[in-house]
């Protein structure tokens, strides 16, 4: 069975055996999504399978479409929930979660580009702040990774991360308001 | 799996493993891939991937998934119990009622258990007591039943009259056909008259009717009596 086919399988039955072979291939990425919040291996590790129980219930009355993508912003949250629990302050950067937010929305965008797209991209480039276009530049148009682009420009490898991250949104942001405009 | 696989790659990617254009591959597919990411940024943090931490975790969740399916037949044990007896009850209750209506129906079905057999297919005597008083010692019906069981095939059908006297010795003697019936019918007769039963009295004079050839079917020529034959005797 496919994850489709097993995720419709366990709602209609509620075969715990079916929701957890549906679940078992993301857990080693759920444990580090929840490392990256909670900080802590234990906590992480609680988390996983208490999201694993939250599932038990949600699975069997929500529709849901992309399980990957559905998984991934559902464990963020109990994640950020457990957190505002315990009222621990941790900083998480606004500006990753506002493009992660946005990313699942058009994960499978990939249309064709006719040649007025390109000239309204290089409009658009011209808006990034000198970071970002930078950035984006090295990764996207001469494919360096983001260590080779830390050393070639000077910047913190965080730095260029949430600059490529950021620079990609923004222009998307650009692309999509110019195309309306029109 | 592809797990696993994409766990080594973070461990590579984390501990500086990887080629630069592995190392793009992966930025790439995390920049589409926000999970990816978040899975990275957590391990870079933890600094590492622990490979025995994540079997742990897998184990845990293998028990958890083991215990609910036992837990679960646990309480559908007495469900299913009560939907054994259920329909244990019903079958039961099913039962009753097929024996109940064969029982019924098997009264009036007695009643209609009657063989019919088509008297053309048949040998048939008719006594002409008229003309003698000879009756076969055994009966007329087991006489008639004698001549349904000897009739040959080669007999096409008809009927004959005959006149016989009865010898000492019991059977008829002096067979006459009366009119002129064929002569494989006569011959037939009188080898079916003095091969068979005894008789008493002293003359007889009998009506034999022998069925149509085509007609005939050999079992059904076995059957025993037609009804219409002769009230003389009752078995």
């Amino acid at each position: 069975m496919n994850e489709k086919e097993l995720l419709q399988h366990y709602k209609t039955t509620g075969d715990l055996s079916a929701l957890g072979k549906l679940y078992s291939p993301y857990m080693s990425l759920l444990y580090g999504v929840c490392f990256k919040y909670l900080q802590d291996p234990d906590r992480s590790q609680d988390a996983v399978m208490q999201i694993f129980e939250e599932l038990i219930q949600k699975l069997r009355h929500y529709e849901v479409d992309n399980f990957k993508s559905w998984l991934h912003v559902y464990s963020k949250n109990y994640c950020l929930m457990q957190l505002r629990k315990d009222k621990r302050t941790t900083q998480v950067d606004i500006e990753d979660n506002l493009f992660e937010s946005e990313q699942k929305l058009n994960s499978s965008e990939e249309a064709k580009w006719e040649e007025r797209d390109f000239e309204r991209l290089e409009g658009c480039m011209e808006i990034l702040n000198q970071e970002q276009k930078e950035c984006v530049r090295l990764f996207y148009l001469e494919q360096k990774c983001y260590k080779d682009i830390a050393d070639l420009t000077g910047y913190d490898l965080n730095k260029v991360k949430s600059a490529i991250q950021n620079g990609k949104r923004n222009l998307k942001i650009c692309m999509e308001r110019k195309e309306n405009g029109k | 799996m592809e797990n696993n696989y994409q766990l080594s790659r973070i461990h590579n990617y984390i501990h500086g493993l990887m080629s630069r254009e592995e190392m793009f591959q992966l930025e790439k597919e995390a920049l589409e891939d926000p999970f990816l990411q978040d899975a990275i940024d957590g391990y870079r943090l933890q600094n590492g991937v622990d490979a025995k931490q994540l079997s742990l975790l897998q184990q845990r969740l293998n028990r958890r998934v083991e215990n609910t399916i036992a837990t679960r037949h646990a309480q559908y044990y007495t469900w299913q119990r009560l939907a054994i007896g259920a329909a244990a009850g019903v079958l039961f209750v099913v039962l009753l009622a097929l024996l109940y209506f064969k029982h019924f129906n098997g009264k009036i079905e007695r009643t209609t258990d009657v063989t019919l057999s088509e008297p053309e297919n048949m040998v048939t005597i008719e006594p002409m007591l008229d003309g003698g008083d000879a009756t076969p010692l055994d009966g007329w019906k087991a006489f008639e039943h004698y001549l349904n069981n000897q009739v040959k095939d080669a007999v096409k059908g008809g009927d004959i009259i005959v006149n016989f006297t009865i010898g000492k010795d019991g059977l008829p003697a002096q067979i006459q056909a009366e009119g002129t019936p064929g002569q494989a019918l006569v011959d037939e007769t009188v080898r079916l008259l003095q091969s068979g039963a005894k008789w008493q009295g002293s003359k007889g004079r009998l009506k034999i009717t022998f069925p149509l050839k085509e007609k005939k079917n050999p079992s059904q020529s076995n059957v025993i009596k037609p009804p219409h034959c002769f009230g003389i005797e009752k078995s």
